[in-house]
């Protein structure tokens, strides 16, 4: 009776276990023609664990024709597990005051285990100048 | 000896079981990570998800920059709802609203609207009555709300389609579209992202 139970909460173990691993293979271009314009980032970490799961690998930027700014961040979940997380972007004028928008969301989002992926977000005007992102695991 | 200890024990901590799983009244950001998230309904944050995303293509499209004399003037046309649910398209279009006339690029009409319905109707009746020449929209906004249900056993799940359409009344060509699917899975509600 004893070995049952054992073995029944191994067996749940083990599907839990390998029930949350996800992976994922990619292929692209090798000789890249588009030139990312890359910005120097400042992070700040409190969530250790979401720091690896959701790990930025770099941060780029652009103006749009008509005057506003894009900015695209490509993240990397260097476990094995899916991560759901939000993100949220904030936005900055040339005096560093905050412009709210109604419209400021916060996003959900999951990343797979071992995936490298971008999200990006446009300024509410033209006057935006800086940017924050915050993530918050889910 | 044991009923001793765990009975004056239990009775200790039930009550603070009982009470820390219910949930007083309290603010929360809206449409933060903090809401109530339902796969039946429409929550707030979808519609600000959507109004955000649109949003942002649609200025970063560059398509309201190009008339002869900006700020583009935007219409507001039909907005069909296709979902089960009765639901106020201005929490999706008022968002969007704010956000263009926000970034400068565009300003919306509120003394025209469909079948001759203004938002309105004393600026209408202010402006017919001083005869000022009124300014035809360089474009008109419609835009439909889809909402698709499946289930599978206990779970079920709601894909909600936003789609909008920029149209120049001149040529009656869209010239920006825009579409945003919010899926939402699970068995019943729930509080948090």
């Amino acid at each position: 009776m004893k070995t049952l139970s054992f073995l029944a909460v191994v067996g749940a173990l083990l599907l839990a276990i390998t029930g949350c691993k996800t992976s994922v293979n990619s292929v692209e271009n090798a000789r890249k023609t588009g030139q990312r314009q890359m910005v120097p980032d400042q992070r700040a970490v409190t969530d250790m664990a979401l720091a690896r799961t959701v790990s930025i690998v770099g941060v780029n930027s652009v103006m749009t024709p008509g005057g506003f700014l894009k900015v695209q961040i490509e993240l990397l979940n260097t476990s094995r597990s899916p991560q759901p997380f939000s993100y949220h972007f904030e936005w900055f004028d040339a005096n560093g005051m905050q412009l709210n928008s109604l419209t400021t969301a916060e996003f959900p989002d999951v990343i797979q285990g071992g995936e490298d992926r971008f999200i990006s977000s446009v300024a509410p005007t033209p006057a935006c100048r800086d940017f924050r992102v915050k993530f918050i695991a889910n | 000896m044991k009923n001793k200890i765990l009975l004056p024990l239990l009775t200790a901590v039930l009550p603070l079981i009982a009470l820390s799983c219910g949930t007083n009244a309290h603010y929360i950001q809206t449409g933060g990570s903090q809401s109530v998230v339902s796969t039946g309904y429409i929550n707030i944050q979808d519609y600000i998800q959507a109004a955000n995303e649109m949003t942002g293509k649609l200025l970063a499209s560059g398509a309201l920059d190009r008339v002869p004399n900006p700020p583009a003037v935007l219409a507001i046309s039909r907005i069909v709802n296709n979902t089960d649910q009765q639901i106020d398209t201005d929490l999706l279009i008022k968002k969007i609203r704010v956000a263009v006339l926000e970034s400068g690029k565009a300003m919306t009409t509120t003394t025209m609207g469909l079948g001759g319905t203004a938002e309105d109707p004393l600026a209408q009746g202010l402006q017919q009555q001083n005869a000022q020449t009124i300014r035809t929209p360089d474009f008109t906004l419609s835009g439909k709300i889809i909402q698709l249900y499946v289930k599978a056993g206990s779970t079920s799940q709601s894909t909600y389609s936003f789609q909008l359409s920029l149209t120049d009344p001149r040529s009656g060509l869209a010239v920006w579209e825009g579409e945003k699917e919010i899926t939402k899975q699970g068995t019943r509600s729930s509080v948090g992202f």
